[in-house]
């Protein structure tokens, strides 16, 4: 298997994370979540560092799904840093935010996000958006093929 | 001969008189010139000299002024400075309260849900009466800090100005109403618009905000009559929007534009109270004024002018403004 973990959730909110898990099992879209509480964290789990420096590098998640306000790197800056390596580049990334200031979308589409979806406040509609984002994305999208960026960067190396 | 003699020495003496006498005259008629020419000069000096003194007077009152005038000017610059300050801080505080309040309430709103569908089997009646309300109200408070976050986000907008045909919007409008009217009777009568220079999205606001409301307050008609048209007051063009709907106590009509303000009861006729405010924003930073008249029972009618474009080039700085406040906003 190369997705262990299929979707790496960006969210410093413990009960927006437990929401979204729950909307996701829910509907048996995805169980393997992993859970970075903010954005430093999330770079450390992407690129193999600190805490996570013993994961394979290879495994990369199906879907990023960020929240933009975090403590330390913001989520825009998490972004920035996906698109700006090869090992990551191709990773589906979803913000999922209470934000929909015209600055942030349209800063979020500059960084090549894949989708921006508000946060609802009603909890049938919050699941109804988790629900629709992740049937798209990890059941009716194509992800590159394993290793596909990986080798490219070996290639141009 | 003699007497020739005599003659002609009689005239040389009478030529010499004259000429005596015409000489006195031509130099009392000097001293008298001189004299003239003296008080002339005199006067003269004397009139620039006045002359002088009246332009350098008036020369320092009016550097007074100048100076006056500018100090004031820069106060009032200072002041607008500081108004336009204390309002971008008003907004991104709204912003703030209203974006950070969203959270909590969706937890609150997320973790009843959950309860309700995890435990609710085990909850008696009372129980779920309890759950329901709480999760109906959290849903009504996510509904309020939405409109208040639309409000705060008008306000910081740098208006984007489009030649736009009033008549089109309108339409594409009433079209979207289709759902909210469904299954009523409910008769259009929409005249001549016009043309005119403003924000095309915050525009259809102010019309579906204003014909959504119509078609909300006449849900008791049986025969519902909403009205747009095109009036002149005082050589103003002024749209109207009118409906036969359940109208209000002109009374209040003051307080009809206020955030969160409500005419009616929730239980009447749902909604926020912030609809119309949002209205008003819009039509006020295009420029434009708006009232309503009504009668209750009898149906309302409200009046706008979208204003000049003239206005815009007034409104064109504050993206610098709106720049700061999202950081502000964010942060």
């Amino acid at each position: 298997m190369s997705h262990e973990v299929e979707i790496l959730l960006v969210e410093d909110s413990s009960e927006d994370a437990e929401l979204t898990i729950r909307a996701l099992r829910r509907y048996k879209i995805a169980n393997e979540i992993q859970v970075a509480e903010d954005g430093a964290e999330a770079l450390d789990f992407l690129f193999c560092r600190g805490a996570f420096k013993d994961r394979p590098p290879s495994q990369v998640p199906r879907l990023v799904l960020l929240d933009l306000k975090l403590p330390k790197v913001s989520g825009l800056e998490v972004l920035k840093a996906i698109r700006g390596d090869e090992r990551t580049r191709a990773i589906p990334v979803v913000v999922l935010t209470s934000s929909k200031e015209e600055r942030d979308l349209i800063e979020g589409y500059k960084l090549g996000v894949n989708a921006y979806a508000q946060k609802p406040v009603d909890f049938e509609q919050f699941s109804e958006t988790v629900r629709q984002i992740g049937m798209f994305w990890m059941l009716i999208n194509q992800p590159p093929p394993p290793g596909a960026f990986a080798t490219s960067k070996a290639q141009g190396a | 001969m003699g007497k020739i003699g005599t003659q002609i020495g009689e005239m040389r003496h009478t030529e010499a008189e004259l000429l005596s006498a015409r000489m006195e005259t031509a130099a009392a008629s000097t001293r008298k010139m001189k004299v003239l020419i003296a008080c002339g000069n005199t006067l003269a000096i004397l009139f620039l000299l006045v002359k002088g003194f009246l332009i350098h007077w008036e020369a320092r009152k009016r550097n007074l002024a100048e100076e006056n005038l500018k100090q004031a000017n820069e106060r009032l610059e200072r002041r607008t400075a500081e108004l336009s300050e204390t309002n971008s801080e008003l907004e991104s505080f709204a912003y703030s309260v209203a974006h950070d309040l969203r959270a909590p309430l969706r937890h609150i709103a997320g973790y009843s849900s959950v309860l309700a569908q995890d435990y609710g089997p085990r909850l008696d009646a009372e129980g779920l009466r309890c759950l329901t309300t709480i999760v109906d109200s959290a849903g009504r408070m996510g509904r309020l800090v939405d409109d208040l976050l639309a409000l705060s986000q008008i306000g910081r907008k740098a208006l984007a100005f489009q030649e736009t045909e009033l008549g089109s919007v309108v339409a594409q409008v009433v079209e979207e109403l289709a759902t909210e009217s469904a299954g009523r009777d409910v008769e259009w009568q929409i005249g001549e618009l016009f043309s005119a220079e403003c924000d095309p999205g915050l525009m259809k606001q102010v019309f579906a905000n204003l014909l959504s409301n119509a078609v909300k307050y006449t849900r008791r008609q049986q025969h519902a009559v909403i009205q747009v048209g095109l009036s002149t007051q005082n050589g103003e063009r002024v749209i109207f929007i009118r409906d036969n709907g359940a109208g209000f106590e002109m009374q209040y009509a003051d307080k009809l534009f206020g955030v969160f303000q409500r005419l009616h009861k929730a239980r009447d006729f749902e909604g926020t109270g912030v609809g119309l405010a949002i209205v008003q924003r819009i039509i006020r930073k295009h420029g434009g004024r708006i009232w309503a008249e009504a009668a209750v029972d009898q149906g309302a009618t409200f009046f706008f002018t979208v204003g000049t474009p003239e206005i815009k080039v007034r409104e064109q700085p504050e993206p610098a403004i709106h720049e700061e406040e999202m950081h502000v906003a964010r942060s």
